[in-house]
């Protein structure tokens, strides 16, 4: 019946859309890709493609029939799904039976109808998401991971195990594509580990029945990892504890070659080496002092026939005003026995101030030395003399025999003054202070060069002069027939330390007298002074010490000057003594050769010049009286 | 009657539970192997009838016969949820057990004219079907321990001839077909054995419902 029905509507269809050919009406198109699917095995939907409608109002049925009866059923529910649906509830939805569906598109012109499908509810099931995906950061021993977990969609009965359900789960890092897929089976709970601290991932679950499609993915679970140093953690102990370890070690092997490396590093500044100079010296400031200590006995290397480069030209005394020269010999020279003087050289450098204080103290002694000289010098002469021998090699290399210049003698002031009355034989005291101090300048000049080991000469030749005394009696034995006679106070010669440009006072040597003592006297510009002085005159001739020969005698040597001078070898001279840089000989000898300036004491004595104007004469004073 | 089902259904649950604690492999585990074993064979039919349709002739459409010819089709099976879930246990289990015996000899059948099948994929549907009998046959043997450990109400077992001869067609068309509908309805016997082995396991395993 149902069937007869059918066909009329499709002939009048047919016959209506013949009619309608001259318009443009058409009949409805077939709907096609009807498809059907069930959620939960309970209900399920179809859904059409509507064809074209051919410009009339057209309507859509869908039909279907069981397998078991020819009955054609129409959709029960064509809004419950949707456009374009229909929908079979529980009570229209059988399992295990096929299912005939045909959609029929109908408009005013005709029916159209679709293929049929053929469709069993158990094979088209398709679950709806999961649902209630929750995701959690738990932690592991200290690592994290998520725990992810969901339920199955509400509609899908699982419990009573009419449908299973098999999930599946995908995670990625927040910014990147591609997802990892997990399958967690029948399990609602899944843990994902190996994360990224401090990532933001984001997971997706989806579902399918044993033997069905997969549902849709659920709805994206963002999750933030909180940042976890406990991998990191290890691995930065490992490198602090790798790199302590290789400090320590660099520290130990820095420890180990820290000289070497300094020495690479820094370079060791090269002291100076400068013989007879002493660090120490310069560390505490005392320039002076080092120059003085510079001052080495042998050096420069002085050789006989260069000695005369290496003397100063010239001695000069310089006396200032309120210093006199202390005519008294011997007691200048007892007091020179407590003097502080070097014991080490035959420099016998006299501190001056010493000198001086004592030589205050003394003032009204001074007449009374020259008979001391014998007992007063008990220890310090003997000790002295040991110096003197030992200072004879050098001696007599380097002292140069005493000019015979007709000049002065420049004493230091310092020496002489204050000076007393020189009331003994004051011109032979002059003169042999003179001596003595000129001998000893030469010695202490010569001493310096000499490169005696040990000797620290705290004396230098610069700036201070000091006379040179020893403790001993400065005995001078000058060959002297011409008394010096003290001029006084006043007339004190003028002791200077720099030999320059100052006025200066000279101090003649008049004699030696019998008891080796340099007379020396102040020289005074213009006078004449006593007979057989030699008038002064403006130039000025020096003394120097050329040598100390054999017989220790010093030999002076005079310059040789414009003025014509005689030439006279000097006389020997005997210091005994005088000074510690004043060579003496052991024993006091005051046999000299009087007058002896042709005398054989020189050697080599090519500019002996005697002074035959004001000045003194060393070779001609030092003539002394034969004892 | 539903009422004396629940209950009759309880006691049954309570008899299982007995059983299950005096064997050494319980009911349930059984049960979850069958459940997996089941799901391989519907499986297996499934690809099956998918790589047959593949290089199906259209016309074999129409000359099919309808799925209500299948010869386990005078078998009562639940025709939806609500039926299903009162069937009981043991019912279930007698359904699950007939449906699978009775594919036997058409089984048989099958993997015979697969040899002469003139399909392209004749020889991997052939490895298939081989597959398909031995699944088919542990399957049995396993509902067989399981119905004796469930109770004399789980031995029955329906009789459900297989009336098709060994001979499934003499033309290409024939066989095809023939083949392709003695398959569709293996598949959806596969499919309620599945099912009902399913729906068993989740009921004895009401202490574990991780199960379901």
């Amino acid at each position: 019946m149902k069937k007869v029905m059918d066909t009329a509507l499709l002939l009048l269809l047919l016959f209506f859309t013949v009619h309608a050919n001259r318009t443009h009406y058409r009949p409805p198109g077939k709907p096609t890709r009807a498809r059907c699917r069930s959620p939960e095995k309970e209900t399920f939907t179809c859904w059409w493609e509507p064809g074209s409608d051919g410009g009339l109002p057209t309507t859509y049925a869908l039909y279907y029939r069981k397998e078991n009866s020819d009955t054609v059923y129409e959709c029960p529910d064509y809004h419950t799904a949707g456009e374009n649906s229909c929908f079979f509830n529980k009570n229209d939805t059988s399992i295990w039976i096929n299912y005939n569906i045909t959609v029929v598109a109908t408009n005013a012109l005709g029916s159209t109808f679709s293929d049929p499908v053929d469709i069993d509810v158990v094979y088209i099931v398709k679950p709806n998401p999961p649902e209630k995906v929750t995701v959690t950061v738990m932690e592991d021993k200290g690592w994290p991971f998520l725990r992810v977990s969901w339920e199955p969609p509400h509609k899908a009965d699982t419990r009573s195990g009419w449908i299973t359900l098999i999930y599946e789960l995908r995670v990625t890092l927040e910014g990147e594509d591609d997802w990892e897929m997990h399958l967690a089976g029948q399990q609602k709970l899944f843990n994902i580990f190996s994360l990224r601290s401090g990532g933001t991932y984001l997971v997706q679950v989806r579902c399918r029945p044993d033997h069905g499609f997969w549902s849709e993915w659920s709805s994206t679970s963002y999750i933030k990892v909180p940042d976890y140093f406990h991998r990191e953690k290890s691995v930065w102990i490992l490198i602090t504890v790798f790199s302590a370890f290789i400090f320590l070690i660099l520290t130990w092997l820095l420890h180990m070659n820290s000289h070497s490396l300094k020495h690479c590093i820094l370079p060791p500044v090269p002291g100076p080496k400068i013989k007879g100079f002493d660090n120490q010296l310069l560390k505490n400031g005392k320039s002076e002092e080092v120059f003085h200590a510079m001052v080495v006995s042998d050096f420069p290397p002085v050789t006989t026939s260069n000695y005369e480069d290496l003397l100063v030209e010239y001695l000069e005394v310089y006396v200032p005003e309120e210093q006199k020269l202390i005519l008294e010999e011997s007691k200048y020279l007892h007091k020179l026995e407590g003097s502080t003087s070097d014991n080490d050289s035959g420099q016998g450098s006299l501190e001056s101030h010493t000198l001086l204080m004592d030589k205050r103290e003394e003032t009204k002694e001074e007449e009374r030395l020259t008979g001391q000289e014998g007992s007063q010098t008990g220890m310090g002469p003997q000790r002295h003399q040991k110096d003197w021998d030992e200072e004879k090699p050098y001696a007599h290399e380097d002292i140069v025999s005493p000019a015979m210049s007709s000049g002065r003698v420049k004493t230091w002031p310092s020496v002489f003054s204050p000076l007393p009355q020189y009331s003994s034989g004051p011109k032979s005291q002059l003169s042999s202070l003179k001596i003595a101090k000129q001998h000893c300048l030469s010695d202490s000049l010569f001493s310096s060069y000499n490169a005696e080991p040990g000797h620290n000469t705290k004396k230098a030749i610069g700036p201070s002069w000091e006379f040179c005394f020893s403790n001993k009696q400065p005995q001078l034995q000058a060959h002297s027939d011409v008394n010096i006679s003290s001029i006084g106070r006043n007339q004190a010669p003028v002791f200077r330390q720099s030999p320059a440009h100052q006025s200066t006072e000279y101090v003649e040597v008049l004699r030696v007298n019998e008891e080796d003592m340099v007379l020396l006297q102040p020289v005074v510009l213009g006078s004449s002074h006593g007979k057989g002085w030699p008038p002064t005159h403006q130039v000025e001739v020096y003394s120097k010490v050329k040598e100390v020969d054999s017989d220790n005698t010093v030999l002076l040597q005079k310059e040789v000057m414009d003025e014509e001078v005689d030439r006279c070898p000097c006389e020997d001279q005997e210091v005994n003594g005088a000074t510690e840089s004043c060579y003496t000989s052991s024993d006091i000898t005051t046999t000299q050769k009087p007058a002896g300036c042709s005398h054989a004491a020189m050697p080599a004595q090519d500019e002996m010049v005697l002074a035959a104007s004001g000045y003194v004469d060393t070779a001609t004073m030092f003539t002394l009286p034969t004892y | 009657m539903a009422h004396r089902r629940t209950s009759g259904s309880k006691l049954f649950m309570t008899v299982l539970c007995m059983v299950a604690a005096c064997n050494a492999v319980p009911i349930t585990e059984l049960l979850d192997r069958a459940s997996q074993r089941s799901d391989k064979l519907h499986s297996l039919s499934t690809t099956l009838t998918q790589e047959l349709d593949s290089h199906f002739p259209p016309i074999g459409w129409m000359i099919m016969p309808r799925p209500s010819m299948c010869h386990t089709s005078s078998l009562q099976t639940p025709n939806d949820k609500e039926q299903a879930l009162q069937v009981s246990e043991s019912d279930l289990l007698s359904l699950a057990r007939s449906l699978l015996k009775s594919w036997v000899d058409p089984l048989l059948v099958l993997s015979t004219s697969v040899n002469t099948l003139p399909h392209p994929a004749q020889s991997s549907i052939s490895n298939k079907i081989q597959e398909l009998q031995e699944n088919s046959k542990s399957l049995g043997d396993g509902l067989d321990i399981l119905s004796g450990k469930m109770g004399p109400a789980a031995q029955t077992v329906s009789l459900l001839p297989y009336s098709g001869g060994n001979d499934i067609g003499q033309d290409r068309i024939s066989k095809l077909t023939n083949f392709h509908f003695l398959l569709s309805c293996f598949r959806r016997d596969s499919h309620k054995i599945d099912s009902f082995l399913k729906v068993l396991r989740c009921r004895a395993a009401k202490l574990q419902p991780e199960m379901c």
